[in-house]
């Protein structure tokens, strides 16, 4: 041996089992995951309770009161109605707008590069401050848009400020954050489409819009199904937007799930209605994000795969 | 290459700019707006011409504001700072307990660690003011309410399961056997890890770490609910800023610019990685 | 040095059976080779002794001293795998280091160490440079460098050559065995290539299907095979493999073969009458006159010349394939009729329902049981 060196093994170290070792690495995000779950079976507590702070004497378990006057509480109907009419257009809109922008940057080119970093930018600006700028850029005073809107004959458009047109104003900066999280996706999937088919579908002189709705959409279906679940999970918890836009105002015409259960807990301090909303809202949310994780999975998988 | 008809190109560069227009304005129009007087803002019709000036910044960052009424405190460099102490500790916070956890995840497929795993990216898709209204009520019993402590914790709610996914997705594209022929070397597991693992993940730690700060940065809802004027980061103390100064919309517009641009570059910085960050890996960039 | 044993091994994954009560000793010293095909649970066996990866059942013993519980890290082993396995991030002498840097030694003696084991695999010029820089020859002689590197008593070569081209790979296998000697280490060495298998073995350990089929020496192995599928795996070409139904004569046991009696010698009488397959190395045929005794008329179909043989396609008049390999050189027809003698007393003869040897020849007969 040209090396005769016996192999003077290292004083045992201090060691952890190997059967323990993975449970003790992730034993402290275990410990934060359970200081969170502890709050949420308190919400489901208090969802039960007759509970308001302004009242705390008054505090008693009521059971499912608070979910059974939902049923004859119009400001509840009001709720459910103005989330899904939110989620559903927002959803709809930036997927269309997205794919659209997706498939109008498919080709890489230095433009079309730039292009889409450059629309990364309303994607990484905090919703809530998005929101102020649209506030500023729609102040009947001396907001942009509101002047550009006189320059073609509409004087009194009040966006946010309007019952009419609150909802249209705040699912326009919604679609200004979010379009681009659609389009960035979508166009990722759409660059990792194999190219044979295409090349085929070219070669046998089928038109393009053909190609569109019998090569592209199909293969392009997981990558739509999961940006638009993702999307949808977001959306029918959005919060940051309508809060700092309008606070849910005027009047109720903005009150989604989650303005309405903190100006209920909050304002009203009724926080077993508040709990009792956040419940079913959470519900929505259970049902969608189980279908959205398979399909997030499958795809990862695949994108895995790839690598 | 195929044929594009001269129309169809002229279509899709004026599809672009109108894309572009829409997307990009706001940023510049607030940005312009940064450099005006009150005069100049209110100024009908509005015009691109204006002398630039920095009195707005100048009054953020000195926090004095003086108009010809009076003198004006202004908090905003606090809520400035809060915003980076916050973000940067949370990200610091969740990548010490997230990074572990994630290469168990990885490495090791023990009893329950794909439950635990979906359990905390369950956590990503929950309505947050769910866990926010009981704990609100929980830290004023426990001391947390209005602390960098408690706010730290509640902001892992979005960086923990964040840096979890998208750094399990790289532990997992390491070979199993360049760790194996490590170990067998002679080394520690814990040698392991920190000489192979860590460095070979290290890209995608860090993109992720950017992802967290980002997502850190951006929220909105924790600070409302958890935070007092003194602890609020940005996004909060903007809001508050807007109905304290009423009408210093160039202060406003500075405040804004100065919110997002750290958010804007870092975005740009990682982009190549973003894609990936925001569908927790589901999508390669 | 030192001994292994392993004791009634298995390994489950998702419920298939991976390995299966797998024992098995290797001398100080010794060289065994793992051969198999792949999925036989070759490479799982070898994490196994390395300590990467748990046994569910059964105990790993090196030097006699049990290791089942043992961290790979205080094994005492050096191992080499199929893929390299090299740390990316790390210069060629780095990843030589570590097992040097493990054994706490001093830079001076990891660079006299790192440079003494790289010359011997004439990778010195080459260790500065990064694995992505390295062509597959120099990677898998720096697996190899860091492998022996430690000195380690016991040494796991996981199919080292699997992954590098045709010329290097008979260059090592010419190599091998006199680096395997000098590092007088225990070594197992995993392939798929039946003659690395026997150039490099001191025994052979023939597994499938997460079972040892058999263990002998590689002379064992060739000539006196378990079942149909070892005889199958070694040699080139491939054994042929007939259909006979032997029957008593008048001189002891005869298969038929296109009408011509084969005479299979003096073989275990109960197997008369009895569906068997007959194993008949193509060297074992040769190709007579037409007037010698036992000549079984054949088509000659198609003739391959390789280099150090000749190897003929025939089919006989049932339309049986049999192939016959002779020294290159020697003559044959290229084509159209021919006669060729089988030698019956060397054909390895298994049942037909399982595989497994049957009816052994006359000097097996005594030797029985001990193959086992």
């Amino acid at each position: 041996m040209t090396m005769a060196t016996t192999p003077g093994r290292a004083p045992r170290r201090f060691r952890i089992s190997k059967r323990a070792l993975p449970y003790v690495l992730s034993l402290p995000a275990l410990l934060v995951c359970i200081g969170i779950l502890i709050p949420f079976f308190t919400a489901v507590f208090y969802s039960l309770q007759r509970y308001r702070l302004s009242q705390p004497w008054a505090r008693k378990m009521n059971w499912g009161e608070n979910y059974l006057n939902f049923f004859s509480d119009p400001s509840f109907w009001n709720t459910l109605k103005v989330s899904l009419l939110y989620a559903g257009l927002t959803v709809v809109l930036e997927l269309l707008l997205g794919l659209a922008i997706a498939l109008l940057l498919q080709k890489r080119s230095t433009i079309n590069n730039f292009v889409s970093i450059m629309l990364l930018m309303p994607l990484m600006t905090a919703p809530a401050l998005a929101a102020l700028m649209w506030k500023l850029m729609t102040n009947p005073g001396f907001g942009i848009l509101s002047y550009f809107l006189t320059l073609v004959g509409i004087d009194d458009f009040r966006w946010g400020a309007s019952s009419s047109s609150a909802l249209f104003t705040v699912i326009l900066v919604d679609i200004w954050v979010y379009t681009p999280f659609m389009m960035i996706l979508l166009l990722a999937g759409l660059r990792s489409l194999p190219k044979q088919p295409f090349e085929a579908a070219a070669l046998d002189g089928v038109p393009r819009i053909q190609q569109f709705w019998r090569i592209t959409l199909p293969m392009l279906t997981p990558y739509i199904l999961t940006a638009t679940l993702f999307r949808l999970l977001e959306s029918i918890q959005q919060f940051d937007i309508i809060y700092a836009m309008t606070q849910g105002g005027p009047g109720d015409t903005l009150t989604v799930f989650q303005v309405e259960a903190y100006l209920n807990f909050f304002q009203s301090t009724n926080v077993g209605r508040s709990a009792a909303l956040l419940m079913i809202l959470w519900a929505i949310t259970f049902f969608i994000s189980n279908i959205f994780i398979k399909n997030w999975l499958r795809l990862r998988e695949r994108a895995r795969g790839e690598a | 290459m195929e044929y594009t008809s001269p129309l169809e190109k002229t279509l899709r560069a004026i599809a672009l700019t109108l894309v572009v227009i829409f997307f990009m304005f706001p940023i510049l129009w607030i940005f312009l707006m940064s450099f005006q007087t009150n005069e100049t803002i209110l100024r009908v019709p509005p015009s691109v011409v204006f002398e630039p000036t920095l009195t707005n910044y100048q009054a953020l960052i000195t926090g004095k504001l003086e108009t010809s009424a009076a003198s004006l405190e202004i908090n905003f460099m606090r809520n400035l700072f809060n915003s980076v102490f916050l973000s940067v500790a949370s990200v610091a916070v969740a990548m010490l307990l997230g990074v572990p956890a994630a290469y168990a995840f990885a490495r090791h497929k023990f009893r329950g660690s794909e439950d635990i795993a979906f359990t905390l990216l369950s956590f990503r898709f929950a309505p947050p003011l769910l866990v926010l209204l009981p704990l609100a009520l929980y830290f004023q019993q426990i001391g947390l309410a209005d602390t960098y402590i408690g706010l730290i914790w509640v902001y892992q709610l979005i960086c923990l399961p964040l840096i979890l996914w998208i750094v399990r997705g790289y532990f997992e594209d390491i070979s199993p056997d360049i760790e194996y022929a490590y170990r067998i070397a002679g080394h520690s597991w814990f040698a392991t890890f920190r000489k192979i693992a860590l460095p070979l993940a290290g890209p995608g730690i860090a993109a992720a770490g950017l992802l967290a700060f980002i997502f850190a940065w951006n929220n909105f809802i924790f600070a409302l609910v958890l935070a007092s004027a003194d602890k609020q980061p940005v996004t909060v103390g903007a809001l508050a800023f807007i109905t304290a100064s009423g009408i210093q919309y160039g202060q406003i517009a500075a405040g804004i610019v100065l919110s997002i641009a750290p958010t804007l570059a870092l975005a740009l910085y990682a982009q190549k990685y973003l894609v990936e960050g925001l569908s927790l890996g589901a999508v390669k960039g | 040095m030192a001994s292994l044993e392993l004791k009634n091994i298995a390994k489950r994954y998702k419920g298939e059976t991976v390995l299966d009560d797998v024992s098995l000793s290797v001398a100080e010293g010794e060289t065994l080779v793992l051969f198999g095909p792949s999925g036989a649970g070759k490479t799982v066996l070898l994490r196994l002794v390395a300590g990467v990866i748990e046994p569910d059942q059964g105990q790993v013993l090196i030097g006699g001293e049990d290791m089942t519980d043992t961290e790979a890290e205080d094994r005492g082993i050096g191992m080499a795998f199929q893929n390299f396995a090299l740390f990316p991030h790390m210069s060629a002498f780095e990843n030589i280091a570590s097992p040097l840097e493990a054994q706490r030694a001093t830079p001076g003696a990891i660079r006299a160490g790192v440079e003494a084991v790289a010359r011997l695999l004439k990778i010195d010029h080459v260790l500065g440079h990064a694995p992505r820089e390295l062509s597959n020859g120099q990677k898998q002689r720096t697996a190899l460098a860091r492998a022996l590197a430690g000195a380690p008593p016991i040494l796991l070569l996981d199919d080292p050559l699997r992954n590098v081209d045709a010329k290097l790979r008979f260059e090592m296998r010419l190599e091998l065995p006199r680096l395997l000697a000098e590092q007088n280490a225990t070594v197992i060495y995993v392939t798929q290539d039946y003659k690395e298998a026997m150039a490099l073995g001191d025994r052979i350990a023939v597994m499938s299907n997460g079972r040892i089929e058999q263990i002998g020496t590689p002379a064992d192995i060739y000539l006196d095979p378990a079942n149909i599928d070892i005889a199958s795996l070694f040699g080139d070409p491939i054994i042929n493999l007939l259909e006979v139904t032997p029957a008593a004569g008048s001189k002891g046991l005869a298969a038929q073969i296109s009408g011509v009696p084969v005479r299979l010698g003096n073989r275990d009488p109960a197997i008369a009458g009895q569906e068997m397959v007959m194993g008949i190395r193509p060297e074992a045929i040769g190709f007579v006159s037409a007037k010698s005794k036992a000549a079984i008329p054949v088509d000659v179909e198609a003739e391959t010349p390789l280099n150090e043989k000749t190897v003929t396609l025939a089919k006989t008049a049932g339309g049986r394939e049999i192939l016959i390999s002779r020294p290159a050189g020697t003559p044959g027809p290229a084509s159209g009729k021919a006669y060729i003698s089988i030698d019956g007393e060397a054909a390895l003869l298994f049942a037909k329902s399982d595989g497994t040897r049957a009816g052994k020849g006359g000097q097996d007969l005594e030797t029985e049981g001990e193959a086992a």
